[in-house]
């Protein structure tokens, strides 16, 4: 086992996690511009949102158990542990047995889970829809993201873990199979657009809406920590449409792949703002039409890998 | 191992014998089952490999018994479900204390472990079957403890579907006998069978194991009947019974010449009961049904796994076949450890509600937190999350479906990355299957304020029964790279050849990928420090907590306004309607007024399709027959001479 693995391990999460509330701000900003509004006075904001947050004091609902108490912590370091996990400086074996698709899509899975016993342990009516309500989103984007990813693994020869798929998709073999990649890719950005929570699918900054909504009964410190887990949810599932699609250009400096992990997240979230700036909210059911469309195109890469293939 | 078959019968007769006193037989008719189990776990353990037999010689025929891997395997999964149910069962057979006879219930209660043990281990085609009926029997009269109306129709539904599958096994068992010449298993392997016959005996052992395991459409007795048996029994039925079913498919397929299309199939079933089974169980609301189609689901997972086990069988690749075993023969292990700690659990709910709709329950987890944790730990280990079980076996499915798909031709490949789809949507549904269930029972604010009240933690025994689950939960887990090389060393037995699945603190697939619950669990463990931390920086002196109602945008609260079971689900319910075809009711009583009463109860559509038809149509031929037997005296006389005058005409004539 190779130490420095373990040292870029530990410098890429705390890095991201110190930064990606600067990430945020700059988004937020992004948004406003395209909105035509003023917005947040500088791309500081959510850091002092944050950090204000924290100094609050806490109320609680009375009814709440110890899975509301500590789900905001498990929250944070479930997707701490994605962001960790993802190889974007370290690329050694060492922690490949960490690194694996299906591992991170159930990682995902167990933070859904805790995030809504979370949400109807508060006894709020509109967290226990929001709750009900990310499960249903999950459940339109699921398939997508499994079967337009399960691609790739077919074409990386079968191995589900992220360094190798990686090496295959930044080697030049992937040439040969551009069309069936780029089917996948798009089937697969769709499901990571609806996963961050943004219009038309879901408007993360409205309370009553479903990601903040589960957040209701939240407060203080506790509500900081839900904040900072779901924007690192939001760049955990950016970070592996990244880790998986656009892997290039490849350098050997950990420190300027980060650099470049981090400029690549920010022209998605560029290309985000824009959708949502331009984009009404739809409602839920709606939501399963464009979810479809993404599994048809998830299919036709398939189909299209098979008779390559052939 | 005829010392833990002993164990169990002494264990009933003793049972039986203290009927008259009902806490002595609680503690002797469930504690001789937990020391015989307990026994059974080290005994079958050490004897994963290698094979021991047993003659027991009887007046006319002599019992064979022979233990080999594959039994001991599963020998080993119906000893460790057992354990914690007996333990379990010393404190929850106080339920039944004011309505039956505990002696009795003990008794049957032995009697089914051991008929189990020895359906796995049986080898001649008739002490087989005869184990195989006992044990159906055994439980039939397990679930009868439970007696009402429903039972009665659960019972009757279960017992015509054993015995229609009964009939199919028996059948097939003697179509193989006759092409083999013997009545022993060992004289099955290899025997030439023409490839007519083959699918034949293939289709009867699927579809008459089939209907024992609940595999789709012969699903419909499972949620009737494991519901009505009590809990601990339902434990056993729904974590261990139906899981000789699939030793059974696993056992007669190693006889015949396998064709890979019969993978396919299997796999295509496999798919459907676990998407079907998740979907229906979403609709539940009595706690016990809901689990009972989670099975469907998890026999589904299982036989996706044993389904690439066999189109590698068939193929002539052992190593494909060892990576769809080892998935599948895992998840055997697994889910009788998860669902069994779920039935115990539900179980405890209701020893202190007295309920199973879980719609008016609510907040039990300050009432009852080690059942809840126990219920927690189990419905994160059925949502296949990370690191618990469920993860370990369903990363090993995904991996042999991926090697399978990469192997084979155009519409195998479809139909493995479907299947590997239609896993991935189980994995959703069950999350949000099991964030209602645990959230609605165990969380939020009381319903009914008054079994609230009443609700307190579960006797000392079931606790235990359940932490034994748990602790199982978290070992197969964890312990994952051990417990793989274990279940590899069986595999090697049905296919000959296995792989490496283990290096270091990561399991290893076929592929070579690599998953490591240990580590996972270390990387998280230090990731809970950041947040921590963080708290501690900003930390803010002079901040108190405050306790409050929830919040309800300024109207007053109550308990009523929260989600419950039906709500939660409203939304799929809603878009999956083509399925459910939900009857919906609603009634306005009282003027403007009165209060409204909607209620929407989700159809198994498949009863109406498949079952109505068949049931009519047996009630129409038993209408025509009964032109022979309509009951008048005379008519019956008259046969009986008829047949006289015949046999007296073959006589003077033949």
């Amino acid at each position: 086992m190779k130490s420095s693995d373990i040292l870029y391990l530990i410098i890429q999460v705390i890095a991201i996690i110190l930064i990606s509330p600067l990430l945020d701000g700059i988004k937020r900003i992004m948004l406003a511009k395209f909105q035509s509004r003023r917005g947040p006075a500088d791309v500081f904001q959510t850091y002092r949102d944050i950090i204000k947050l924290f100094k609050r004091s806490e109320t609680m609902p009375e009814c709440g158990t110890w899975v509301f108490r500590t789900a905001p912590y498990l929250m944070f370091a479930i997707m701490a542990t994605v962001i960790a996990v993802l190889p974007i400086m370290h690329s050694g074996s060492a922690l490949s047995a960490a690194a694996d698709l299906f591992l991170i899509v159930y990682l995902f899975a167990l933070m859904r889970f805790i995030f809504g016993v979370a949400s109807v342990d508060s006894g709020n009516p509109f967290a226990g829809i929001g709750g009900s309500r990310e499960q249903m989103v999950a459940l339109f984007v699921e398939p997508t993201i499994i079967l337009s990813s399960v691609v790739v693994v077919f074409l990386a020869g079968g191995l589900t873990n992220l360094v190798e798929i990686k090496n295959f998709v930044s080697s030049p073999q992937i040439l040969k199979v551009l069309p069936v990649f780029i089917f996948s890719g798009v089937a697969f950005l769709f499901a990571t657009y609806v996963e961050t929570g943004k219009k038309p699918f879901d408007v993360a900054e409205a309370e009553q809406e479903i990601q903040e909504g589960l957040l209701a009964e939240y407060a203080g410190k506790r509500l900081a920590l839900a904040h900072g887990a779901l924007i690192l949810k939001q760049i955990a599932i950016v970070g592996l449409f990244i880790t998986i699609y656009i892997p290039w250009p490849v350098v050997g400096n950990p420190f300027v792949s980060l650099v470049l992990f981090l400029i690549k997240l920010l022209v998605f979230y560029y290309f985000a703002s824009f959708v949502e700036g331009v984009s009404t909210r739809l409602r839920i059911g709606d939501t399963r039409l464009a979810a479809s469309g993404a599994f048809a195109l998830a299919f036709i890469s398939l189909i299209l890998f098979v008779i390559g293939r052939v | 191992m005829s010392v833990i078959y002993l164990m169990f019968i002494a264990g009933a007769v003793a049972s039986l014998l203290l009927y008259k006193f009902q806490k002595a037989a609680a503690y002797i008719g469930f504690g001789i089952p937990a020391a015989a189990s307990l026994y059974g776990i080290w005994f079958f353990f050490a004897n994963l490999t290698g094979t021991t037999e047993l003659v027991v010689q009887f007046p006319v025929m002599a019992a064979k018994f022979t233990l080999d891997p594959l039994g001991a395997f599963f020998s080993l999964v119906i000893s460790l479900v057992g354990f914690a149910a007996s333990v379990y069962g010393i404190h929850y057979a106080e339920e039944y204390r004011e309505s039956v006879s505990i002696g009795a219930m003990g008794f049957f209660f032995n009697l089914f472990m051991v008929f189990m043990l020895m359906v796995v281990s049986a080898s001649h085609v008739f002490w087989f079957m005869v184990f195989w009926e006992l044990m159906t029997l055994a439980s039939f009269f397990l679930i009868h403890f439970n007696d009402s109306e429903k039972t009665s129709k659960a019972t009757i539904l279960y017992m015509v579907i054993a015995h229609v599958g009964g009939a199919a096994i028996l059948a097939g068992m003697l179509l193989m006998s006759s092409a083999a010449g013997s009545f022993y298993f060992q004289d099955f392997k290899g025997v030439g069978v023409a490839p007519v016959m083959a699918t034949v005996m293939f289709l009867l052992f699927f579809f008459g194991f089939g209907s024992k395991a609940g595999v789709f459409p012969i699903h419909v007795w499972l949620p009737e009947a494991h519901p009505a048996a009590p809990s601990h029994v339902s434990a056993l039925m729904s974590a261990v019974m139906i899981k000789t079913a699939i030793y059974g498919i696993i056992r007669t397929c190693m006889w015949l010449p396998l064709n890979e299309w019969w993978g396919i199939m299997i796999i295509v079933f496999g798919a459907l009961s676990a998407l079907l089974g998740v979907l229906y169980a979403l609709t539940q609301h009595d706690t016990k049904a809901l689990l009972a189609y989670h099975s469907v689901e998890n026999i589904g997972i299982i036989l996706l796994g044993c389904g690439v086990g066999f189109y590698g069988m068939a193929t002539g690749n052992a190593i494909l076949a060892a990576a769809g075993f080892i998935g599948g023969l895992y998840h055997v292990i697994n889910h009788a450890t998860f669902k069994g700690l779920l039935f115990l659990g539900a179980g405890s709910v209701i020893f202190r509600t007295h309920t199973k709709d879980m719609e008016i329950l609510g907040g039990l987890g300050r009432k009852m937190p080690l059942t809840a944790f126990a219920f927690l730990i189990g419905a994160m280990a059925i949502s296949a999350l990370p690191p618990l079980n469920g993860f370990v076996s369903e990363w090993f499915t995904y991996q042999s479906l991926i090697q399978a798909a990469l192997g084979s031709g155009v519409a195998g490949t479809i139909i493995f990355t479907m299947a590997i789809v239609a896993l991935a949507l189980t994995g959703v549904l069950a999350v949000m299957c099991f964030v209602k269930v645990y959230s609605v029972i165990f969380t939020g604010t009381p319903r009914d304020e008054k079994i609230w009240e009443h609700a307190k933690e579960s006797p000392v025994l079931m606790v235990a029964g359940m932490f034994v689950l748990v602790a199982a939960c978290v070992a197969l887990g964890l312990g994952a790279p051990y417990a793989a090389t274990k279940i590899i060393g069986v595999i090697t037995y049905i296919t000959g050849s296995g792989f490496d699945a283990a290096a270091g603190i990561s399991v290893k697939a076929v592929s070579g990928s690599v998953v490591s619950p240990v580590l996972i669990t270390i990387i998280f463990v230090s990731m809970i420090f950041v947040p921590i931390i963080f708290t501690m920086v900003f930390k803010d002196s002079t901040s108190t907590m405050r306790t409050t109602k929830p919040w309800a945008c300024g109207a007053k609260y109550s308990s009523r306004m929260q989600i419950t079971a039906s709500p939660f689900t409203g939304f799929l319910r809603q878009t999956m309607n083509w399925l459910y075809r939900s009857e919906v009711h609603f009634e306005e009583t009282n003027g403007y007024f009165g209060k409204v009463k909607y209620s929407s109860h989700a159809k198994d559509i498949w009863w109406d399709i498949i079952y109505v038809p068949i049931i009519k149509g047996f009630s129409g031929l038993s209408q025509m027959l009964s032109v022979i037997q309509n009951g008048r005296m005379q008519i019956y006389a008259s046969y009986v001479l008829i047949m006289l005058a015949v046999f007296i005409i073959l006589a003077i004539f033949g």
